[in-house]
């Protein structure tokens, strides 16, 4: 039984439907990518799943029982606009909150103690939150949402303001609690970090599901068109090669776009002929190029 | 229940650590300590600093002055026999015209040797001279008062001598009335009535509650409301909402509340009663005829109970106000409906001690925002019967009731609105959408 399913969950706002006929299925130690634009209904379905809002239709089953109070010690929410107490004291307000969700004083306080030892801040333990900067304060919110021993976390843009140092770090303890079994359903703009954390992922556009699926599955459907080539000497006539779509030099060498994968190999003798090869890759699109794809001719 | 103490617990210990409530509270504590003692500090200035004022007069053996010189005599000798006199009579010597003499007086008001001296003229039939008192300052009423009092007692003292009357037969006549007032209870099986000694102490007690219950409900209720409002603008809100049942939540914050305010006016109490069982502050009691073992048990559970059930409504509305409001700023404005209801309880109260039977009085007494503040004082001053008193505290429980239950849904909607405040349609549209 897994974790977490959401089926057919649908939430009007008056005439505005936010979300229509979303289904999604987080299994355990899996962290689920939710994607989409500004606006494309994202926070309304985590909204939804954590019980903030009721779904006008559909239903969310947490290891197959419905919503209730008891579910809520096993949820875990690290929301996209911080949400902490600015004038209390970071070891006051996060035993709180561990201890509203079912945790003992003592577990809590030595819990943070751990946490803020991993991320490497042990000195916030004092600290009151206004005192710290926004990088700071994510991470202070990101033990928040964990501190208590979570099995679902669901995070809604958790990487936002962080320097590429913390997230790295932030990355890091995600696949941790990925490995030991938390099912984390996760929204981010940042495609590299769903193509590096997430097996599965929905991308909504304008309240719909347009794309979902595995990531390796997604990326089948869409044709490798792209082929990177770095020669020593340049390199010439490959637009001539018939499948040939276009090429752009670029720093590295050429960019060559692709009919089919098929036309690589006639890429590859052509150039093999002229001169040494550094490099030769026929690219799968990124997540980016997809998500453009997909959603950006209609972005708003 | 354990989230319940939690929030409590958080609530509580917040305040009772933040430096502007210790600082306040102190500050309270001292601007009481002083109250309290001020009637004897003011008396310890009394003895040496409030001196008796003079007034000059001209002594003559001259035959036109005679008249004069004789009652400003006997009015020197009246104020000497006194203790502790308002007043002394200095005379000055005549200098022989009218124009040295006025020269004369005028230097000693100028030497400060006196603050004014009287002038006497022609004879009237009343049996004193005309006399008019001059001085530097305006509206000398209360001196003229007292100058006018005293030559009444010396005349009647005179003409009473003159009357041949025994010392027994005037201090009859002086002697002073009085007429005591008993409140009884018309009722069968009513109290035996209350003295004028017990009145005294209800009054005293029915002041200090409403006094309390008001400063009560406006602190906490603006604590509670911008609480939950800052807990809303931190969006702290959402993790709070998903950590604990909204109704746990918002309890635990009013009652988190009700321990800080309890606590704060217990100290308060305490203070006072520091102060009052001083040395010296003791005799001041006792003085003012105030004995606090007259109290009646009985208005005081009621006081307790109308205490506790104004506090809690007023608490539980104030955090529904606090909950539809998205920014601090806002929040004054959103609370004003709230504030004005209290203080019209509190005004219809505080002027009707002294008509505690008004129409007024009595429809407002079972109006449940009003009645905590007006039911304790009909309690106090006048006969209630007991089921009006049960129907009182009957609607008071029923609209708390109804309070909760409608506060929690707002609560539980509201804080997930922001923006703009929102309408009436949108927050009963969005009611009927939550369980609590």
């Amino acid at each position: 039984m897994k974790p977490l399913v959401v089926e057919q969950v649908m939430k009007h706002y008056g005439d505005k439907t936010a979300v229509n006929n979303i289904s999604l299925e987080v299994s355990e130690g899996e962290i689920y990518g939710l994607l989409g634009a500004n606006g494309a209904g994202k926070t309304t379905t985590m909204r939804m799943v954590l019980g903030l809002i009721y779904p006008d239709g559909g239903s969310i089953k947490y290891n197959g029982k419905p919503y209730s109070n008891e579910q809520l010690s096993r949820l875990g929410y690290l929301p996209e606009e911080r949400g902490l107490y600015p004038k209390i004291r970071v070891c006051d307000q996060i035993v709180y909150l561990s201890q509203l969700r079912g945790m003992s004083r003592k577990d809590a306080d030595q819990n943070l103690k751990y946490w803020l030892e991993r991320f490497e801040v042990p000195e916030y333990y004092n600290k009151r939150v206004e005192e710290l900067s926004k990088g700071n304060q994510q991470k202070i919110q990101f033990i928040a949402a964990v501190n208590h021993r979570p099995s679902i976390v669901i995070m809604d843009e958790a990487f936002s303001g962080l320097d590429p140092v913390n997230v790295e770090l932030l990355k890091s303890t995600v696949k941790e609690l990925r490995d030991a079994g938390t099912s984390i359903l996760f929204s981010t703009h940042r495609m590299e970090h769903v193509e590096e954390l997430c097996r599965n992922i929905t991308i909504l556009h304008r309240s719909n599901t347009v794309l979902k699926g595995s990531i390796k599955d997604i990326k089948k459907q869409y044709p490798r068109e792209r082929v990177i080539l770095s020669t020593e000497n340049s390199v010439q006539g490959l637009e001539s090669i018939s499948g040939v779509t276009g090429v752009k030099l670029q720093e590295y060498g050429y960019e060559i776009g692709i009919e089919n994968e098929a036309v690589g190999g006639e890429i590859l003798r052509h150039a093999m002929a002229q001169s040494t090869i550094t490099r030769f890759e026929i690219k799968e699109p990124t997540l980016n190029e997809i998500f453009i794809k997909t959603v950006g001719d209609r972005n708003e | 229940m354990n989230s319940f103490w939690t929030v409590v617990g958080f609530t509580a210990r917040n305040k009772f650590k933040g430096k502007a409530f210790l600082v306040t509270t102190l500050i309270i504590a001292v601007i009481i300590s002083i109250g309290v003692n001020l009637p004897y500090i003011i008396s310890q200035f009394d003895t040496g600093g409030d001196k008796a004022t003079n007034i000059g007069y001209i002594q003559s053996s001259n035959e036109n002055l005679a008249e004069g010189t004789a009652t400003g005599d006997s009015l020197k000798a009246f104020y000497e026999q006194q203790e502790n006199a308002k007043l002394h009579l200095v005379a000055y010597p005549d200098k022989g015209s009218a124009e040295e003499n006025e020269k004369q007086l005028k230097q000693a008001i100028k030497d400060n040797d006196i603050k004014g001296y009287l002038e006497f003229g022609a004879k009237t039939p009343n049996g004193f001279p005309e006399m008019s008192y001059k001085s530097e300052k305006m509206m000398e009423f209360s001196l003229t008062e007292n100058l006018k009092g005293a030559l009444q007692l010396i005349r009647q003292a005179t003409i009473l001598q003159d009357a041949g009357l025994t010392d027994e037969q005037v201090a009859l006549l002086n002697a002073p009335i009085q007429i005591s007032t008993v409140q009884i209870s018309s009722s069968e099986g009513g109290a035996g009535g209350k003295t004028p000694a017990e009145q005294g102490v209800n009054m005293g007690l029915i002041y200090f509650i409403i006094i309390f219950l008001f400063m009560a409900i406006i602190t906490s209720g603006q604590l509670i409301a911008s609480e939950i409002t800052a807990e809303k603008s931190s969006r702290v809100m959402e993790i709070l909402i998903t950590s604990v049942s909204p109704l746990k939540g918002m309890f635990g914050k009013i009652f988190g509340m009700f321990t800080v305010v309890l606590s704060q006016v217990s100290f308060f109490v305490i203070v006072i009663l520091v102060n009052v069982s001083l040395p010296h502050n003791r005799e001041a009691l006792s003085g003012l005829n105030i004995d606090l073992t007259k109290i009646d048990p009985l208005l005081l559970a009621y006081a307790i109970i109308f205490f506790l059930t104004g506090f809690f409504l007023f608490a539980t509305l104030y955090a529904a106000v606090g909950s539809i409001v998205s920014r601090t700023e806002d929040l004054g404005q959103a609370t004003m409906p709230m504030t004005v209801i209290s203080l019209a309880g509190f005004y219809i109260a505080i002027f009707s001690l002294s008509a505690p039977d008004s129409m007024l009085v009595k429809i407002t007494s079972f109006i449940p925002l009003f009645s905590p503040f007006v039911m304790i004082l009909r309690l106090g001053l006048t006969d209630v019967p007991f089921w009006e008193t049960a129907l009182s505290i009957g609607l008071l429980l029923v609209t708390i009731y109804v309070a909760v239950f409608v506060s929690a849904k707002i609560y539980r909607t509201g804080v997930l609105m922001y923006g703009k405040r929102p309408s009436w349609k949108e927050i009963r549209k969005a009611m009927k959408a939550y369980k609590i």
